[in-house]
Parts: structure tokens; sequence; C-alpha cells
């Protein structure tokens, strides 16, 4: 159960001067949802890209399945079910007939694309309207169809680029059951998103990447042992230059080695430090005596959004 | 293959969803068609006829010959001329039931050949403008020949008349008659004859054929016009596709976009050709082409289609937006159309601008196509011809599929 399905090594694209993914290595399992986390524009949807064949990269290898992407293209491709973050199907095309038609893109016919629209259409909850078109669907319904067009062939590779973008919260829970069925069935599922909750929730392992560079990797667990049991502190205020130093050289002294500060400013001060909710006052006290006025506070669990603010030294959807 | 055919199949489901468009870029050439035939060669439907209501009251030979005048030779196709009392006259030209109404008065024979004043009268109705004026013309005329007539025939004529009162005919009579007027004729043939216009009758190009009626030239520049609009309107369909993410998911997918390329274009074949044949079919029966020449036409329809589906395709996939595209192929085919024989018969153009026409890609397909219907025999166009046009279909889809792998399917 711990094949490799998508090799990724050195994975490098440029345009022009901009560097859009910069050295990003993963491997990907069947059976296994692997995510790839990062705020719009880390270079997602380039690495999706390129693995998917649409882009060719600037230098860098990737496999799908066993298959070389540049070298064995369509052996690559025969193996990808790809699900775009917009839709990408027929509104003209009744919806059976959108799957037949991604069926034969993908080599099916006869009997064997039958029993595969049928049981498509089961999975994605339409056997009853296969029959109209999908202008007249409703919006989760359009999604379940674009899924479905992406899982005909049965693919054991699965590319999904931010598919719940702009979906009601009935929806993308229907469509998390329709991801974890493909895992459930062997898939290796290819997961993007900029969501924190949907990574966290559906992910077995996942690739944090950020101005196209991979920041962190691995499985939830170990995503998490990184983080230990540190809160993240998040204070806005008045914080003037050196008051601010004053005050975490205060509490540096205080609190010792476990206080780390992410990130500072005149506004802003954002700290780690274990059990944050317990050293609260003596972090207040410390902050008034150096001179800084404190209006609001956050005090946030460990989690990926701390993980990613840990990593960066900024919020994952700015 | 079996996608191809796939392929194919599911732009004819799609299109024809849009079935009111499909329409309108037949109905909009036929129209545009049918208003410049019937502006240019008036029409082939019927003339108009008017009816002249004549009361003869000398009921003499003269009187007579006058009336019978005006339902002679191309008079005769366009009046018809009929004898009525005074009252029923006046009435019927007062209802607006006729052209024209002219009174004879008694006495009318005596007075032209005794060169004495005479009045005819002559009423035309208001609510028409071409027939009357063309009454009033005709009567002018008649009396004037009749004043001339008299000028040179008066004594012959004044003989017929009292030798006819007298009842006095007989065989000498009437070869004296004769040889007097022979005479005078002889006499006159020097002022008459030759005529000072020489008419030349123009030889009509060779390629019109005998018989073919001239409205027949139209047919290929509407049907033309007709590929071009549909063409047009369906390879809009590569930016429909583009929008709509399915040509980016079409590019991740095993398939080499060639295949989409060909199953869009015969597609486009089929619903072009279709379109060509109902223009072609009307215009065949309306005007009388023998159906013989169908098949040869349709083939070079269906190639035409292709190509022009093919280049459409790919000048509109190099443009960066879809209103660009539709945008530049419209402002762009409407003075091909001009030039290319769609609006006036590439013959009817000036020399120098048919020539320029024939160039053109459209005006390429209506010269051959023009050939083809008006040729002695079907398959007239000539292999070369044949083989351009091949050409120009294949250069055009696989310029297609370079355009889509060059970027434009994945946005």
């Amino acid at each position: 159960m711990s094949s490799v399905m998508i090799s990724v090594h050195g994975l490098s694209r440029h345009f022009g001067d901009l560097v859009a993914v910069d050295d990003v290595s993963f491997e990907a399992q069947a059976g296994a949802i692997f995510g790839l986390l990062g705020p719009n524009g880390a270079g997602k949807s380039t690495t999706i890209n390129c693995i998917s064949g649409l882009l060719k990269p600037t230098s860098g290898r990737i496999a799908v399945a066993g298959h070389d992407v540049r070298r064995d293209a369509t052996a690559a491709k025969q193996s990808l079910g790809v699900v775009p973050q917009e839709l990408a199907i027929y509104e003209d095309l009744p919806a059976i007939e959108n799957l037949r038609f991604w069926g034969r893109a993908y080599g099916l016919s006869g009997a064997e694309l039958d029993a595969r629209v049928d049981d498509v259409l089961g999975t994605i909850g339409l056997g009853d309207r296969a029959r109209e078109l999908p202008k007249k669907f409703s919006g989760g319904m359009k999604r379940r169809l674009n899924f479905g067009c992406g899982i005909v062939h049965a693919p054991p590779v699965m590319l999904l680029d931010e598919p719940t973008v702009g979906v009601d919260p009935q929806s993308r829970e229907r469509l998390f059951d329709l991801v974890r069925a493909e895992r459930d069935r062997g898939t290796c599922v290819l997961y993007t998103t900029h969501y924190m909750e949907e990574a966290e929730k559906l992910c077995d392992s996942l690739a944090i990447i950020d101005h196209g560079k991979m920041v962190a990797a691995g499985s939830m667990d170990e995503l998490r042992a990184q983080l230990g049991a540190r809160d993240v502190l998040q204070l806005n205020g008045e914080f003037p230059g050196a008051a601010a130093d004053r005050a975490v050289s205060a509490l540096a002294e205080r609190i010792g080695e476990g206080l780390e500060v992410i990130s500072s400013s005149e506004s802003e001060l954002t700290l780690t430090l274990n059990g944050a909710s317990q050293m609260l006052p003596a972090i207040f006290e410390a902050l008034a005596s150096a001179g800084a006025v404190v209006n609001e506070t956050s005090l946030r669990s460990p989690n990926l959004e701390t993980l990613f603010l840990l990593l960066t030294g900024k919020e994952l959807r700015e | 293959m079996a996608f191809f055919f796939s392929a194919m199949k599911k732009d004819l489901a799609r299109w024809r969803q849009d079935a009111l468009s499909l329409l309108l870029w037949l109905a909009i050439p036929l129209l545009i068609g049918g208003l410049i035939m019937s502006f240019t060669s008036g029409g082939d439907g019927p003339k108009p006829r008017g009816l002249l209501l004549i009361d003869d009251r000398d009921d003499t030979f003269l009187s007579r010959f006058m009336a019978g005048a005006y339902s002679q030779g191309v008079l005769g196709e366009l009046l018809t001329v009929e004898n009525v009392e005074a009252e029923e006259g006046a009435m019927r030209i007062e209802a607006g039931e006729a052209s024209g109404y002219l009174v004879i008065p008694e006495g009318f024979q005596d007075a032209l050949l005794d060169n004495r004043p005479v009045t005819l009268e002559l009423k035309t109705n208001p609510s028409q403008t071409i027939l009357p004026g063309i009454i009033t013309d005709v009567t002018e005329v008649l009396l004037d020949a009749g004043f001339y007539a008299e000028q040179l025939l008066g004594d012959e004529i004044r003989k017929i008349r009292e030798t006819g009162e007298n009842n006095l005919v007989n065989d000498a009579f009437v070869a004296s008659i004769s040889v007097s007027i022979q005479n005078k004729i002889e006499s006159a043939a020097p002022l008459l004859f030759p005529p000072v216009i020489e008419v030349t009758v123009a030889e009509p190009p060779a390629e019109e054929g005998p018989g073919v009626p001239f409205a027949v030239y139209f047919i290929p520049g509407i049907v033309l016009m007709t590929l071009i609009f549909v063409a047009n309107g369906l390879a809009v369909d590569y930016w429909k596709e583009r929008e709509q993410g399915t040509l980016r998911r079409l590019a991740s997918s095993p398939k080499h976009l060639i295949g989409v390329v060909a199953g869009k274009t015969a597609a486009a074949t089929v619903v072009l050709t279709v379109m060509g044949f109902i223009v072609l079919a009307l215009g065949f029966l309306y005007q009388g082409v023998p159906l013989s020449r169908m098949p040869s036409a349709l083939a070079w329809i269906a190639l035409s289609g292709i190509a022009m589906f093919a280049w459409l395709g790919f000048i509109q996939m190099l443009m960066s937006s879809l209103s660009a595209a539709e945008l530049i192929t419209n402002i762009t085919l409407m003075p091909l159309m001009m030039i290319g024989g769609s609006f006036f018969p590439l013959a009817i153009l000036p020399g120098w601008l048919a020539e320029v026409g024939r160039r053109t890609p459209n005006g390429f397909m209506v010269d051959r196509l023009t050939s083809e219907i008006v040729a002695q025999g079907s398959w007239a166009i000539d292999p070369v011809s044949w083989l351009i046009l091949a050409l120009l279909a294949l250069s055009g889809m696989v310029l297609s599929a370079w355009r889509l792998r060059a970027g434009f399917a994945r946005g």
C-alpha cells in the first residue's frame, strides 16, 4: 500500500524572470491523499500543470504511475484523472454524454464505457438526472459532474486543483466524501488547497509551499510534531521600536527558551511559546512595563495555520 | 479513430442545441441574396400587366389599326386591350380598374386622311405610374406615325378608302396601289437604311454557357455567404471551449489535439454541407439547374467548408480574446464577401475587380463553384483547383492543431 504514484524531483518552472516553482520535490502514495497547501500564487497550480503535462518544467523530473511525463507523456496522462479548479464540462451536452465523451477521451469504449458511466453516475448522485443538460443543474451538481468526468476512466492517480473554491458547505462535504471514496479505492489523490481546514481534514500527508518553494512536507503527524505544544500568540497594539525590543527582552528573561518571536512591527507582535494561556498575565505585565500598549490578543492552538506562520512569518490567507 | 467520431458527435449534439443560430446563419444569406437578385435582375417573376380600355367610336380601318397596335409585340406582354362602351369605360377608369381609357372619336380616320385636327381623349389611372406612362407615350408615337404615314402614303390610303367605299376593288387596283407604295418606300429607303446607329451584340462570356439564366450566377455567391457565416459562427467554438475549460482538460488527456481539431472540423463539415445543400437545392429548383450537377457542386462546397472553418478557427485562435476574434473576422469577411462574388456575381464586376476577387479565398471558391454550376456537364472544376482547395483545408487544420498545442488550449 505504499507504492509511489507521483514522484516529483527538483521541479522548477520559470516564466521569464519569475520563478513560479523552485526546486520542489515530493512523493505521493497510492491509497492516500497528498495535499499541496499554500496561499494563492504560491505555485500549487503551476506544479499541478507540470504534472498533468500542460506545462513543461524548466528543470526537474516528474513521474506519474512510473511514467515520465515528458518522455512517456501519453502513458502518464492515461494514468491521470484531472479535476480542474474551474468547471470543465459541456453544459450544452447531457450529463451522461459528458461522461461518455471524457471516457472515450481516455480510451474507454463499448460495454466497459457503459459500465463505468453507470457506476460514476451512481457515485456522484446524478443517476436520475443523467439525460438532462448540466446548464439546468445547481452549482453543486455541476461540481459533482466535473468530478465524475475526472474519475470516469478509473485513474490510479487524481489531480484536484482547489476543487472547492466557491462551493457551498454542503456540496463541499459531498465532494470530500467522493475524494475519500477514491482514496479508499486505492487511488493516489493530489489535492491542492489554500484552506488549512480542508488540508487538515482530508489529507494523509502534505507539502506546504510558498513563493514556489516547499517549506515543509510530511504526514500530518510529522508536521504536528514540528509544532510541538507551542501556541501562537498574536498581539495587536502599539509597539514602538525600542519598547518592543525591551518587551521581548523582558519576556525572554521571564519565560526562558520556550519563547520565539515570529514577527514584530510597530503595530503587531507575534510570538510562539509553550502554555501561552498560563503565561498571559506575565506577558501583559512585561509589555506594559516596557511601554507597549496591547489592544487585541489572539491565542491559537497548534495547527497547520500556525505551522505556516511559524515557517513563513505570515498568515496563510495573506 | 473512436475519439474522432466521439468528438464529432459531441459537437454536433452541442450545436444542435443552438438551432436558432444555425437557422439565422442560413436565413441571412438567403435574405440578402434574394434582395440583391431582385434589385439587380428585377426578378424572374411575372411582369405586371396593365388594362387599356378603348372606346372606338370611329370603327374604321385606321381606328381599328390603332387599337390593335397596343396589343402587338412587347406591348402585348404589358397591356391587355379591351373594347368598351363609353359608359362602362368611364365607370371602370373611375373605379381604378384599368391603367387607361382611350376614346377614339367618330371621324378619326377621315380627319387623319384629310389632314384635319382631331382630338383623342385618354384618361389614365393616377394610382399607377409606369403603365399609364407607357400608354401615353405609345399613343403619341402612334399619332406621330399616323401623321408621317399620311404624308408619305396619303394618296394611296385615300384611294383605298374611296375604292372600298365604291366597292370597286379589283386585281388591277391592288396591283397598281402595291406598285405605288413600293416605289415610295424605295425612294425613301436611302433615308431610312442603313440605320444611323449600328448595334453590336457583345458575345456573352464563354464561362456563362448557353441558356443559363442570369440569376443562376447569384447562387454560388449566396452559397459561399452561407458557408462564411456558418463557418465563422462555428469557429468561435474553439474560444467557447477554452473559456469553459474543456480545451484545457482535453489538453491534459492522452489524446492528441489534432483529434480535437479533426472531430470539430468534421462536425462543422456536416453542418456546412447540409446548409450548403439547402441553399444550393433552393437555387437549383428555383432556377431550373439540372440536379445532375448537385454531387460535384456539393463536394466542392464540403471541401470549401472545411477550408473556411479551419482557417477561420486558426485566425480566431490567434486573437487575444473572444470579442477580438469575432471583431477581426467580421470586419475582414465583409469586404472579402463584397469583392469575392457573394453580393454581386464576379461576372458583373469590373474586370480588374473580378480578377482581384477571384484571387481571394472565397472568390476562388465562388468562381469554381460558378463554373461547376453553369458548365455543360458535372465535375467541371479542374484537378488543380481541387488540389489547391484540399491543401488550403489541410494547412488550416494543421495550423489550428499547432495553435491549440502552442498554448491556446491551456489558456
